[in-house]
């Protein structure tokens, strides 16, 4: 099978992202309109450039909140209206940014649209997240939350210690991550943990959340927007920044039967390296030539699963290499697969850290962290739930 | 096992799962068993993901409730009603013995003191929630 036809046609010419913060002044949607405007300046473009809109606007909150457009997310129809456009182009994909970068580079390659901004616009309700009061375990929860069993942070729990019981991973095993996480995190303007690393006393000191899963382990729900600009590569020439190129994605595969909040470490490892063997495929690359591989970090073990899909750490090992410092953005040998802090350094911001980290560096635009990196990739989600995007430039 | 009325959320029996729900108020663990290739699945589902049957007829078939644990966590935070009190407790990630990789997860009443390992034995026990409404969960077993 030959390489993808839209590779490397496709191009970020842009970007904005907006302060994070744990409960913003303004609405998401009024947060929303400023990034987007942002992005589109940052670009060298008006407003009246765009023909194109792409969100995920998945709130991903279990809890009990009046979720509304506008508020806790944002769809493109709210935001085109408030923007006054019409745009010839907008779609909501259910799933995770790989997926709207994907249909960008898509509709742009197929002449759906000229310039879309794809955007991410995360919300923290207040109050406890995944709380949920309903008296019913109804659905798919009845093989669930009937049980005890319930939300993403006892999932992951048990994928990582089902992880950690196998390879021999001590209960410490993820402190790296985290405070890797938020030193890098630290040093972004807009980080939420700006100026605020995590020592390891601080992070042992924090409770368990689902064993052996510990508060810092989790990301932080936040009020945060990013968005960028993609256009066509050919395009994006003529414009103020260095493109970066969308060389290829991998999206989600379908998933195994399992019961709510089950996500089998297996399960993440089989499908995942189905996903990342497509994405070398369409890219045309070996896993070797990913130079800046940019993890996802939402629950800190999921870091470490993807570091061994992509062959950063042979299976099971990846919690060794984490201890010696092999993610230590700071020494020269390591492989800093958490360059921009991603969520558990800036908030839950699913993935634009990363996308973020891949588009500066390859544009050249990331002032004193600037490293000579040709081909980044950033990944997102649960492996088998979410994706990755190669950039190059 | 508790004979106190709790406020967990219960269990919502479906034109599907009723018979699992009957039997499970009566301490008995069942498993989907599709009508066309006798594979259990848990959860059931509308087509048999192992033979592919749109219409796998699901028979609800006693099963032996015994298993290994594949995993485990604390649950430290009541994000759902009527946990609270029961704070913290285990639940385990139990393949069972009928089938490879037929797991399913539910709580551990074996308090928090217990050292648990991978493979561990366990056997199918139930908690009461309401007059006429059990769910399954699990126990150590010896061998
Ligand atoms: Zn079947």
């Amino acid at each position: 099978m030959s390489a993808f036809p839209a590779r490397d046609k496709v191009a970020i010419a842009g970007y904005s992202q907006s302060p994070i913060v744990r409960r913003s002044q303004t609405s998401l949607g009024s947060m929303t309109i400023a990034t987007v405007r942002e992005a589109i300046a940052d670009a060298g473009l008006e407003l009246s450039d765009v023909d194109g809109f792409i969100t995920t606007p998945l709130f991903p909150s279990l809890g009990t909140h009046a979720a509304e457009d506008g508020t806790a997310f944002v769809t493109t129809h709210w935001l085109s209206r408030r923007l006054g456009l019409t745009p010839r182009y907008q779609q909501d994909p259910q799933g995770q940014l790989p997926g709207a970068v994907a249909m960008a580079v898509n509709a742009i390659h197929a002449g759906a649209a000229e310039t879309i901004v794809v955007y991410r616009a995360l919300h923290n309700p207040g109050g406890s997240y995944h709380q949920n009061s309903t008296p019913q375990a109804a659905g798919r929860e009845q093989w669930g939350m009937a049980m005890g069993h319930f939300g993403p942070i006892a999932a992951i729990a048990m994928a990582w210690n089902e992880y950690a019981q196998r390879y021999g991973a001590s209960p410490d095993a993820l402190a790296p991550i985290a405070i890797e996480a938020r030193k890098n995190g630290a040093r972004n303007a807009w980080s939420h943990w700006k100026g605020k690393p995590l020592d390891p006393e601080a992070y042992l000191a924090a409770p368990f959340i689902n064993d052996p899963i510990r508060m810092y382990d989790c990301d932080i729900p936040v009020d945060g927007v990013a968005a960028f600009v993609l256009t066509s590569a050919e395009r994006a020439r003529d414009l103020p920044h260095r493109p970066v190129q969308v060389t290829a994605y991998s999206e989600m595969l379908p998933l195994r039967l399992r019961a709510p909040s089950h996500w089998p470490y297996d399960d993440m490892m089989e499908l995942g390296e189905i996903m990342v063997e497509r994405l070398c495929r369409a890219g045309g690359v070996s896993l070797e030539e990913i130079d800046y591989p940019q993890v996802y970090d939402g629950f800190a073990p999921l870091s470490l699963f993807w570091m061994e899909l992509l062959g950063i750490a042979p299976r099971g090992e990846a919690h060794r290499m984490i201890a010696d410092g092999g993610i230590d953005s700071d020494r020269e040998e390591a492989v800093p697969v958490l360059a921009s802090g991603g969520s558990l350094g800036n908030g839950r911001m699913h993935g634009t850290p990363q996308m973020i980290e891949c588009y500066l560096q390859l544009a050249r635009r990331a002032g004193e962290q600037q490293r000579d990196v040709s081909l980044a990739l950033a990944c997102q989600g649960v492996p088998q739930m979410g994706g990755a995007v190669l950039y190059s430039a | 096992m508790t004979d106190e009325p709790t406020s967990r959320p219960l269990p919502v029996p479906d034109a599907v799962s009723a018979p699992f729900w009957q039997a499970a108020a009566c301490h008995e663990l069942t498993m989907a068993q599709c009508g066309n290739c006798s594979t259990f699945s848990y959860p059931p589902d509308p087509v048999c993901l192992a033979c592919g049957s749109f219409e796998p007829g699901w028979q609800f078939v006693p099963v032996s409730g015994k298993g290994r644990i594949l995993s485990w966590t604390v649950v430290r935070q009541a994000l759902i009603p009527g946990v609270a009190d029961l704070l913290p407790y285990v639940t385990v990630d139990v393949e069972l013995d009928e089938q490879p990789g037929l797991r399913m997860v539910a709580r551990l009443l074996d308090g928090m003191d217990v050292p648990l390992a991978l493979d561990d034995r366990v056997e199918a026990c139930f908690e009461d929630l309401a007059p006429g409404v059990a769910v399954p969960a699990f126990r150590l077993a010896d061998e």
